[in-house]
């Protein structure tokens, strides 16, 4: 970082930058969900299947993200892991909707749980139980009890029911995502220190 | 709730390690599905992109018959269906947008159509010519001319002499004596129809292989036909008549360019059709009957019903057979495009259900109840999803684990080879003297070759000798004499210096007993004493064993030993007829002493 930026960040101008990984079972709602936390003016309309992965950029109040949408095919789901490393945030999209790959999701966690980039760290996890408007749906009570977020020790986190179609429940959860990012970046330089 | 509770339950064997492998998506012990997996079909039939399961179910066999269709867990909808049935599979039968596969369900000698999860077309197969017997007794029976007892007996000699009855005869048959005229007042006077019944049905490709091209139906019946059906106007594309009833199909190709069809009939049989060829023998016949046919690769794999599992190539050679811990109860292909896994599953009696790649076990996995239908496929949006039903009635689904991965080694009781074998030997460089040997024998191999065989002819002609002069000597102890069958073996009992013989004798003909024989011994006089030289033979009833006993005393301690000779000879004759050569042992006195 230079020192303008430093400085400009200090004077609240330009906001602090992160980065994050968005994971999740395909159709669930990833790249559905970063299209609507955009400034309205650069949202798309017609969302496909992502392939490999995508980086895209939003802002909270106080954060710059960066975002790596990943793609939740089976056959891309080994490129995730790559991504651990330099993250500061990971926001986790269940499709609430898709009770019989609930243990799917549940095994993908797993792995990045436990995942020897992240196990040590205190990374915050956010859940999204997203597709909440669907028939089906699970409530992000359920849905928590099955994926047994309850074990996640090390780790804060943090679930909430959401709609990306028309955005609900996604402002909650990014808020305590920054808030989250932001004490652990301080956390990571107080021990720098 | 009940899902997670449901899930729990399926814990048991959550610890094994085969199962480890999977993870369980759904168990449902109390789904009362009775099917098998030709009835089990996976596709994307609302065009969502979510694939449903589509199950035939069998009920009770006489009713309850249903076709259910599972979104994801729950039962999304039921259709009755009206006879038991066959097999079940989906395929595309036009190229209208959005594409949507239809069901079709073959039960009886129909083959219903669903499109959309509605009743769209009904297909029957052909009638068939009926006896005329048989017609005419039916005839005369609604006539009043002759009553039931007389119909029963002109049908069931019909049956008797091989005729293929009608359905509506059969089922007078069977039943018993006081419902044979309600039955004949019902039926006499429809009119009297042959109809077959459909035993297999499967799918093949009309003429590109994308997987959303249209098919074609292709079925086995009971009374000796494939038939190939035009997907679009429902009309029999080909025939093709084979020796025995098909049981199970196995289909590839396109029907406009090429195709062959492997067929495992009920006999045990299996042909392979081609595209315009004729069907004479089968490729190969099985040792029992076929519970389960896929092709993989090239090969035909094949689970019996005598416990094996087997591979034959296209052309019918063995390749290789396993031999299961029970009966086999179903086998399904398993094919993991992601993870490059070709394989079978073969559900087994025993509560396991056992995956092979080629001969060798990589997976097993237990299960509640012995399984009795699976399918392996895309189930809701994920990929490789085991579907079973087992004898019980209850749904089981499983996902294999992405970091999955199917050994060689983690089976059980690997029974490939060793590994040992894929060692390199040191092989020791060639030796100048080897090298000599192997130019001599090559300029020489001629007259190698010759004197080769001048030597296997002087050892032919010896032993042929040795032969006549045992024959004329009447030297060996079975008699070549047709006029005298009998038999003869000696024994030595004891340690020496006193032995005992015991001779045996046999009458080996049917009824011609043997009169006015003898026993003698030749031997070294100087070396033995024989307490009987001479043994009168009584009269030898055919077939029993006479026992004849002498004590030989050995004379010599010098720890030498001879042989000694027993003839069975007649009085009549001075040469014997047969000949028991003793090889004495040595007498262990000295030993002792
Ligand atoms: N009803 C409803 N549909 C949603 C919601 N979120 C996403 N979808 C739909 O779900 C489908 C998949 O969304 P995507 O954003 O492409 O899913 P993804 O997680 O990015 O999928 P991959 O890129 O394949 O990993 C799209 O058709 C969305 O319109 C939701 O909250 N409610
Ligand atoms: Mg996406």
């Amino acid at each position: 970082m230079g020192i303008f930026s430093k400085l400009a960040e200090w004077l609240g101008v330009k906001r602090k930058e992160c980065n994050i990984v968005v994971v999740g079972l395909d159709n669930s709602g990833k790249t559905t969900i970063l299209n609507k936390l955009k400034p309205d003016d650069s949202q798309t309309s017609d969302i496909v299947p992502t392939i490999g992965f995508n980086v895209e950029n939003f802002s909270s109040k106080s954060l710059q993200f960066n975002a790596f949408d990943m793609s939740g095919q089976g056959r891309y789901r080994n490129l995730w892991e790559h991504y651990y490393k330099d993250c500061q945030g990971v926001i986790f999209v269940i499709d609430s909707a898709d009770k019989l790959r609930m243990p799917v999701a549940k095994d993908e966690l797993d792995q990045l749980i436990q995942h020897p980039d992240l196990v040590s760290k205190r990374v915050p996890v956010l859940f999204f139980a997203n597709k909440m408007d669907h028939r089906d749906a699970l409530s992000s009570v359920k849905c928590s009890t099955l994926l047994k977020l309850d074990e996640i020790s090390n780790k804060p986190w943090h679930i909430c029911a959401s709609n990306a179609i028309t955005g609900e429940g996604l402002d909650e959860g990014v808020n305590w995502l920054s808030d989250q990012i932001k004490s652990y970046l301080r956390d990571l330089e107080r021990r720098r220190r | 709730m009940a899902e997670i509770t449901s899930r729990e339950e399926s814990k048991g064997y959550q610890d094994y390690e085969g199962n480890k492998k999977w993870l369980n998506a759904h168990y449902d012990p109390l789904a009362s599905l009775y099917t098998f997996s030709q009835c089990i079909a996976l596709s994307d039939i609302n065009a969502d992109g979510e694939n449903k399961l589509i199950i035939a179910d069998l009920g009770t066999g006489t009713y309850d018959m249903k076709l259910k269709v599972y979104r994801g867990t729950s039962l999304m909808s039921e259709n009755a269906i009206i006879d038991l049935p066959t097999g079940v599979v989906t395929f595309y039968m036009d190229l209208t947008e959005p594409r949507t596969p239809a069901i079709a369900v073959a039960s009886g000698s129909f083959i219903y159509i669903y499109k959309n999860l509605r009743p769209y077309f009904k297909f029957t197969l052909p009638s068939l010519p009926i006896d005329e017997k048989e017609e005419s007794a039916w005839i005369q029976a609604k006539d009043d001319l002759i009553d039931v007892s007389v119909l029963r007996e002109i049908l069931d000699g019909l049956r008797s002499k091989g005729v293929i009855l009608t359905v509506r005869s059969m089922k007078f048959l069977r039943l018993p004596p006081h419902e044979l005229s309600t039955f004949v007042t019902l039926h006499k006077n429809s009119p009297l129809k042959m109809q077959t019944v459909v035993t297999c049905l499967e799918t093949l490709k009309k003429s590109h292989s994308e997987d959303d091209a249209i098919s074609c139906l292709v079925l086995g019946t009971e009374h000796l036909a494939i038939y190939i059906l035009d997907p679009e106007a429902f009309t029999i594309l080909t025939k093709i008549d084979i020796p025995a009833v098909p049981v199970f199909l196995s289909v590839n190709g396109l029907y406009d360019v090429d195709y062959r069809i492997v067929v495992a009939c009920r006999n045990g049989a299996v042909y392979s059709l081609k595209r315009g060829s004729e069907v004479k023998k089968p490729v190969f016949q099985l040792s029992a009957q076929p519970v389960g046919l896929q092709r993989i690769g090239k090969n035909i794999v094949v689970a019996c019903m005598d416990q094996t599992l087997q591979c034959y190539s296209t052309k019918g050679n063995k390749l290789w057979l396993i031999r299961m811990p029970a009966d086999i109860l179903t086998m399904e292909a398993m094919e993991d495009k992601q993870k490059g896994f070709k394989g079978v599953l073969v559900g087994i009696e025993n509560h396991e259900v056992h995956v092979y790649r080629d001969k060798y076990l990589v997976n097993v996995i237990k299960t509640e109840d012995a399984v009795t239908g699976i399918k392996f496929g895309k189930f809701g949006r994920e990929d490789s999803t085991l579907v079973m039903t087992t004898k019980g009635g209850s749904l089981l689904i499983k996902m294999l684990k992405r970091t999955a991965k199917f050994e060689e080694k983690d089976a059980t009781t690997s029974s490939g080879p060793p590994a040992s074998q894929q060692q390199k030997l040191n092989v020791p460089k060639k030796t100048k003297l080897f090298v000599d040997q192997t130019l001599r024998e090559r300029n020489n191999c001629v007259v190698m070759h010759q004197q080769f065989q001048h030597d296997l002819y002087r050892i032919r002609l010896e032993a042929a000798r040795n032969y006549a002069e045992s024959l004329n000597k009447s030297l060996n102890p079975i008699s070549t004499n047709p006029q005298e069958p009998l038999k003869l073996s000696v024994h030595v009992n004891g340690i020496g210096p006193m032995f005992k013989l015991i001779v045996q004798l046999q009458n080996t003909s049917l009824n011609s007993p043997s009169v006015g024989l003898f026993l003698t011994f030749h031997f070294d006089s100087s070396l033995y004493s024989v307490e009987k030289t001479l043994i009168p033979v009584p009269f030898l009833v055919p077939g029993l064993n006479y026992t004849f006993e002498s004590y030989v005393e050995c004379k010599s301690d010098k720890g030498i030993s001879d042989t000694i000779k027993a003839y069975l000879c007649r009085r009549s004759s001075s040469t014997p007829i047969i000949t028991g050569i003793i090889n004495m042992p040595v007498s262990e006195s000295i030993i002792v002493s």
